[in-house]
C-alpha cells in the first residue's frame, strides 16, 4: 500500500502525540511531605483545640455521585456555637434538610425543623465523647466535625502522606496560606488565616477512594467572642413537635 | 390511545407534576463525598463500606443519601404529595389512583421500612410522637444516620 505524503505526515504527528502522551502517563514522583505544611496544620489544630468558645458560620458544598457517575452538588449553610468542652448548638440548612443539633452536656437532641420532629438521647459529658458516640452508635457526624477533630486525641499528622505549601491566597477577603495534603482515601486542602489566629478559613476534601472523586468544601466565618444565652444548648419542643427514634446503627 | 402513547403521556404528566423528583429518582444517588478528613470510622472502613454498599447495590437507598423527601419544603403537605406522586408511576397514569392505593395498602407489612411515603399523608402527633398517616397505614419516621426513613406501625391509640 502506497501512502500519500499527507498521510505519512499525519501518521508521524500521530506517533509523536502517542509518544508525548505515553511520557505524560508516567507516574509522577512521589510527593514529599513538606515539614512547613505539617507545622502549619499542627499550629492550626492546636489553636482550634485551645478555643474556649466560638461561633462559626460555614458555607458548604457536597457532591453526591449519581448512578450515571455524574457528581451532583448540593449546597448548605451551617452555623455552630460551641462552648468547650460540653455545649453545642448547630443549625444545618441545606438543599436537603434543615436540622438542629443540640447538646447541653447531658442530652443530645436532633431536631428536624421543617418536619417538626426530634429525637433526644442521653449524652456523654464532653463534646469529644459525643462525637465518638454519634459516629459509633448512630452512624452520624456532628456538623463541621473536622473543626472538633483536628488536634484532638485521635488526630495525628502522621496519617498525612503528602503535604505541600501552595502559597498565599485570600478567602473572603482574609489573607491566608493555602496548603494541600493527601492521606488515605482523601485529598484535602486547607486555607489557614495568616497572623496570630491561625484559623481554617476554607477546607476542600476530595474522596479519592471513590473513582468519581466527589468533593466537599466549606468556607468558615469565625467569631471568637460570641455572645449567647446558655439556654440555646437545651432543646424545648415547640408546639406541634413530636418525638421520633434516633436509630442505633446496625 | 396506544399503550406507548399513553405511557409517554404518563411520564410527561408525572414529570410535570413532580418537578425535580423525576430526574433525581432516575439519576439516583449512589455515593457521597466525605465531609470530614478526620473520621475514624472511615479510617476503620466501617462507615465508608456501609455507605458505599448500601448505596451502590440497592436502589431503595437512593433517597437515604438525598434525604429530600421529608425536609425539603417548608410545606410538609407539598413535600409528601411530590413524593408520593412519583413513587408508583410504574402503574401508569391511566390507572385510577384508588387502585394504586389499594395495591400499596395490601403490600404493606407492619415493621417494614420505606424511604419515601405514599401520596396524601397527614402528620399526626399522638402521645407526643410524630406519625404519618397515609390512608389506613401509619408510619413512624426515624432518624437513621443523617437521614430519615419510615417504619410501618400499627395505628397508635
Amino acid at each position: 500500500m502506497k501512502r500519500s505524503p499527507c498521510t505519512q505526515a499525519a501518521l508521524a504527528i500521530a506517533l509523536a502525540l502517542m509518544a508525548t502522551s505515553a511520557s505524560a502517563q508516567q507516574p509522577a514522583p512521589v510527593p514529599a511531605v513538606d515539614p512547613a505544611a505539617i507545622k502549619a496544620l499542627e499550629g492550626m489544630s492546636a489553636y482550634l483545640r485551645n478555643l474556649k468558645s466560638f461561633q462559626v458560620v460555614a458555607v458548604t458544598t457536597t457532591d453526591d455521585v449519581a448512578e450515571n457517575g455524574q457528581s451532583i452538588q448540593s449546597s448548605g449553610k451551617t452555623t455552630i456555637v460551641a462552648r468547650m468542652p460540653d455545649r453545642l448548638f448547630a443549625d444545618v440548612s441545606s438543599d436537603k434538610q434543615e436540622r438542629r443539633y443540640l447538646y447541653d452536656g447531658k442530652n443530645f437532641t436532633l431536631w428536624a425543623r421543617r418536619a417538626k420532629f426530634y429525637a433526644t438521647v442521653p449524652a456523654p459529658p464532653t463534646l469529644a465523647q459525643l462525637d465518638d458516640v454519634l459516629q459509633e452508635k448512630y452512624d452520624m457526624e456532628i456538623p463541621l466535625a473536622d473543626l472538633f477533630r483536628f488536634g484532638g486525641p485521635k488526630w495525628s499528622a502522621t496519617d498525612i502522606k503528602a503535604a505541600s505549601v501552595i502559597g498565599p491566597s485570600g478567602v473572603d477577603g482574609v489573607s491566608c496560606i493555602h496548603y494541600a495534603f493527601r492521606q488515605e482515601d482523601v485529598d484535602f486542602q486547607v486555607w489557614i488565616q495568616r497572623g496570630d489566629h491561625p484559623l481554617p478559613r476554607k477546607l476542600v476534601i476530595v474522596t479519592t477512594s471513590d473513582p468519581e472523586r466527589p468533593q466537599h468544601s466549606a468556607t468558615y466565618d469565625w467569631n471568637l467572642a460570641p455572645s449567647f444565652d446558655d439556654s440555646i444548648f437545651t432543646f424545648t419542643p415547640p408546639e406541634g413537635a413530636g418525638k421520633v427514634v434516633l436509630a442505633v446503627a446496625k | 390511545m396506544s399503550r406507548t402513547l399513553r405511557a409517554s403521556i404518563s411520564i410527561v404528566l408525572t414529570a410535570l407534576l413532580c418537578g425535580a423528583a423525576v430526574p433525581m429518582a432516575e439519576a439516583g444517588g449512589k455515593d457521597r463525598a466525605r465531609t470530614s478528613v478526620n473520621n475514624k470510622n472511615v479510617n476503620r472502613n466501617t462507615n465508608v463500606n456501609r455507605n458505599r454498599n448500601t448505596n451502590i447495590n440497592s436502589n431503595r437507598n437512593v433517597n437515604i443519601d438525598r434525604d429530600i423527601d421529608i425536609d425539603r419544603d417548608v410545606d410538609i403537605d407539598v413535600d409528601v404529595d411530590r413524593h408520593g406522586c412519583c413513587y408508583h408511576h410504574h402503574s401508569g397514569w391511566g390507572t385510577a389512583a384508588a387502585v394504586t392505593a389499594a395495591a400499596v395498602t395490601t403490600a404493606i407489612v407492619v415493621g417494614s421500612v420505606v424511604n419515601t411515603l405514599p401520596p396524601s399523608c397527614t402528620v399526626m402527633v399522638v402521645n407526643g410522637f410524630t406519625y404519618q398517616q397515609c390512608g389506613t397505614v401509619w408510619y413512624q419516621p426515624q432518624f437513621v444516620g443523617g437521614s430519615t426513613t419510615y417504619v410501618v406501625v400499627n395505628a397508635p391509640r
